[in-house]
């Protein structure tokens, strides 16, 4: 990994997601820190990413480094763990039902995706697909079912739905931007855990010595 | 550019970073003016608009509260100003006061007002001692007071209070 990308870049990505993945439009507009779950499920992730080899600790912090390029190296890992942290956090609902399914299905999946050993582009779809669907999920189909406005059988329905979850399921209708905003700290994480990686190895060098053979 | 220059300047950049989201989460501003009113405030570089707070003292002396409020909250836009929210607190208090009825919402904002200016006031200690208008010289007192007027009164001798 290059200097400026391991000191600047990726630290800088993963501050501004922990800054925006706290950010709650309100009104009044709050900046809240991640629950203690979503530290427990970046611990989860981070392990994920060494496991896959995405993060690569002896990469960052390491004897035969500077003192400085490992304070670089350390502040990725924890600017990393900050990040998850708040990405998780965005990613779960307020309160309610919809908080404690959240909260079992990243458990369940990022266990799922610890225990079978993915590699690192394996990990990086899984993460995605993780994302996306608690994404589309949360901001599109929660806050569908949230969203005081609409027709009168739209209200019907949510009255049904409502009652038949005893209030448990809906949530505060979210701000028009939230979604957005949401996304695009989504899509930076993913990028910066991409930029993460180290560079893939070259099968096809390795193919074309074993075709000669 | 040099390996260790490039470390260095990363270094510092997100340290600068991270300070700041640290302070966003700490004091949580509600306006851009707030953040840079705070960031100015900490190293001493914010100061009020005099003349819009010269004007809210004069709307406020003339019992114009609500004018007075909205130049004083023009005078201090990042709320970092211990004074000029003692006079914001102060307009709330006498525009939300009455003989029978006391506006809790604006006795609230007051509040919350008074609070800010005891919480930015050196050791939370803020007397307004220059301004003869004033019945109430203190923070104290105008927080006292308000919290007086936020509560359900029964005695109907009260009514022959008078306003500080």
């Amino acid at each position: 990994m290059n200097a400026a990308r391991e000191a600047l870049l990726l630290p800088v990505m993963f501050l501004t997601v922990t800054l925006a993945g706290g950010l709650s439009l309100g009104p009044p507009v709050s900046f809240s820190p991640p629950p203690l779950f979503a530290l427990i499920l970046a611990a989860l992730l981070v392990a994920a990413l060494f496991r896959s080899g995405v993060l690569v600790p002896a990469g960052l912090v390491d004897a035969s480094r500077g003192p400085l390029a490992n304070v670089n190296g350390a502040v990725v890992i924890v600017t990393l763990f900050a990040a998850s942290a708040q990405a998780f956090h965005l990613l779960t609902p307020a309160a309610g039902l919809p908080l404690l399914l959240f909260d079992g299905f990243l458990l369940v999946l990022l266990l799922n995706t610890l225990v079978t050993y993915p590699d690192r582009i394996e990990l990086l779809r899984s993460l995605m697909v993780i994302f996306g669907s608690a994404f589309v999920l949360k901001f599109v189909i929660l806050a569908a079912l949230s969203d005081p406005t609409g027709g009168r059988l739209k209200r019907l329905l949510l009255l049904a739905v409502e009652g038949a979850t005893l209030g448990t399921l809906t949530q505060d209708p979210l701000p028009p931007a939230a979604g957005y905003i949401a996304f695009f700290t989504l899509l930076l994480f993913l990028i910066a855990v991409w930029a993460l990686a180290p560079p893939p190895q070259r099968h096809t060098a390795n193919w074309r010595l074993k075709i000669e053979d | 550019m040099r390996e260790p220059i490039v470390r260095a300047a990363g270094l510092a950049v997100v340290v600068a970073y991270a300070g700041l989201i640290v302070w966003v989460y700490a004091r949580q501003p509600q306006t851009l003016a707030q953040v840079t009113g705070g960031l100015a405030s900490s190293v001493g570089a914010y100061h009020v608009d005099a003349q819009s707070f010269a004007d809210g003292i004069r709307f406020f002396r003339r019992g114009q509260f609500m004018e007075a409020r909205a130049a004083f909250e023009r005078a201090d836009p990042a709320q970092r100003d211990a004074r000029t929210q003692f006079y914001i607190a102060y307009a709330c208090y006498r525009e939300g006061w009455g003989h029978f009825y006391n506006d809790r919402r604006l006795l609230a904002r007051g509040l919350e007002a008074v609070d800010r200016a005891i919480a930015l006031a050196p050791n939370g200690r803020l007397v307004v001692e220059d301004d003869p208008d004033l019945q109430m010289r203190s923070a104290d007192e105008l927080k006292a007071e308000l919290q007086r007027g936020m509560q359900r009164d029964p005695n109907p001798l009260h009514v022959f209070r008078s306003r500080k």
